[in-house]
């Protein structure tokens, strides 16, 4: 398809958690506030307001460390499911100008208005018209920058130039020029190891990068070489290379070679209903963590463990567990589960302590976008983000099945929960 | 100051273009005229649905919480300024 013909909004709501606090609290507004895990002292800063930001303040920074920066910083913990639940309003209100949105993030949304907007000046209005509804759904202090572009990298890009509250529009003919005014990390794709190695080349910007010969880029990085010269003039448009630098991350995923996860009952059962929800509720964590890493799995292993060995003759817990390998990879909760219940309900299982379920033979999953960069390179700093995915995920991808099913959450997550 | 709470507190509301305003909440034998309505966000409890009214008045930020299967109304956060 012709990207140029394309009309692409990217909208990025500023500083979100510590908006919708500030939304919340009148006695927070103005102030310089930092959203944290719910324990402060071991926590960082998740989100930063834009006064904590003037001050000093950086996402991901521990409390400690905001608090010598800016010792007038108030500390607030973190209310997940007020942001998700805010998140499902603002992706509803832009839903109502096209059907094409895409959650890019928990504060992110990509909308293909090419056929709703018609052209450049429409989709001005549309943006104008979306900010006023978010406006009067959610109120004046949350806010949110929007960039327009023919393409979703050029659009994110566009909207990382003016914040807050900023509005930019590059049309086809400006892309280079937006391109020339950024620096080679503002890029969704361009993460910092990748930076000093294009600076090893000689590579410092757009320009550089444009003029270097792609067979040298392919050399050095192979496809995402060819990916890096495309984006450089501003010809990548699809998603799913779009996040591919992601590469790095993906890669380090796959050695990992496995996804799982395994849970110890509150109760041992041998009510197969039961152990069909648990087991559900395990392939739908599975998947959410394969989407978000943008893989699929050819393998599922599904196992339980027996008893309680105090009671037993053997010398620990007995256990079982089978693997079945497939052709048509998959991250989608539903199949893992069906997989994996058919290994397990052919089972005597009777008196069960433990179910698990986990994925092999992983590969980067060509038609997906590895979703929730930023949120994946939050959740080694913040569980209480993670959880936030959780709902996130479980938000958009939530069946019915595991509605009866109560997870008991801990501040990591599920209770007695071990991924494997 | 900012406390976490799960009081039972009375609530005057007022049903407006399908809205619904707390206007005044007694707690602790005392009687709050809200001034504002700041945001309003629901959360699943189980099966339910359960929503938060985050109010403030000159001084106090108050997050209240109404189950509306019981008609039960709650203070479950407070803050006050300075
Ligand atoms: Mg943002």
């Amino acid at each position: 398809m012709d990207n140029t013909a394309r009309i692409i909004l990217h909208i990025d709501m500023n500083s979100y958690f510590a908006s919708v606090e500030q939304q919340a609290n009148p006695f927070l507004r103005g102030k310089p506030i930092g959203i944290t895990g719910k324990n402060q002292e071991r926590s960082v800063v998740a989100t930063a307001s834009i006064e904590a930001k003037a001050l000093g303040v950086k996402t991901a920074m521990s409390t400690w460390e905001a608090k010598k920066v800016c010792p007038s910083i108030i500390l607030w913990p973190g209310d997940p499911e007020k942001y998700s639940d805010i998140m499902h309003r603002f992706n509803a209100i832009y839903e109502s100008f096209t059907p094409n949105v895409e959650p890019f993030s928990v504060d992110e949304s990509f909308l293909d208005i090419t056929e709703e907007a018609e052209d450049y000046f429409g989709a001005t209005c549309m943006a104008q018209a979306i900010r006023s509804r978010l406006y009067e759904e959610l109120g004046e202090h949350i806010t949110a920058s929007i960039g327009i572009a023919p393409n979703k990298l050029m659009a994110k890009l566009a909207c990382e130039t003016v914040k807050p509250n900023g509005l930019t529009v590059v049309r086809p003919h400006e892309i280079l020029d937006l391109l020339d005014r950024s620096e080679l990390e503002d890029l969704c794709g361009i993460g910092p190891r990748i930076k000093e190695r294009l600076n090893a080349l000689g590579i410092a910007n757009f320009k550089q990068l444009r003029e270097f010969p792609r067979e040298n880029l392919e050399r050095e990085f192979h496809s995402y070489g060819t990916w890096l010269h495309e984006a450089a003039l501003g010809r990548v448009a699809s998603a799913p290379l779009l996040f591919k630098e992601g590469l790095g991350v993906v890669t380090s995923q796959q050695e990992a070679k496995s996804y799982g996860h395994s849970y110890t009952l509150p109760q041992n059962t041998s009510d197969p209903r039961v152990l069909k929800r648990y087991l559900f509720g395990l392939a739908d964590k599975v998947g959410w963590r394969m989407r978000r890493d943008g893989v699929v799995a050819r393998r599922v292993t599904a196992f339980v463990r027996f008893g309680d060995p105090s009671t037993s003759l053997g010398t620990g817990f007995s256990s079982h567990g089978e693997q079945r390998t497939f052709q048509e990879p998959t991250a989608d909760g539903m199949h893992l589960f069906q997989i994996a219940w058919k290994i397990l309900e052919p089972i005597s299982l009777v008196d069960v302590r433990l179910v698990g379920l986990s994925t092999s033979i992983l590969s980067g999953d060509p038609t997906q976008p590895s979703l929730f960069k930023k949120e994946r390179n939050m959740t080694s700093v913040l569980s209480a983000l993670d959880e936030l995915q959780h709902r996130y995920g479980s938000g958009i991808w939530k069946r019915g099945a595991t509605l009866q099913t109560e997870f008991k959450s801990r501040s990591s997550g599920f209770h007695f929960d071990h991924e494997i | 100051m900012h406390e976490i709470l799960n009081d039972p507190i009375d609530v005057t509301v007022a049903f407006t273009d399908n809205r619904v305003l707390p206007r005044a909440m007694r707690w602790n034998e005392r009687e709050y005229k809200i001034d504002q309505v700041n945001l309003v966000h629901t959360a699943r409890e189980g099966a339910k649905r359960i929503f938060y009214f985050s109010v403030s008045d000159a001084a106090n930020y108050f997050k209240l919480k109404l189950d509306p299967e019981i008609l039960e109304w709650r203070l479950v956060e407070l803050y006050t300024d300075g």
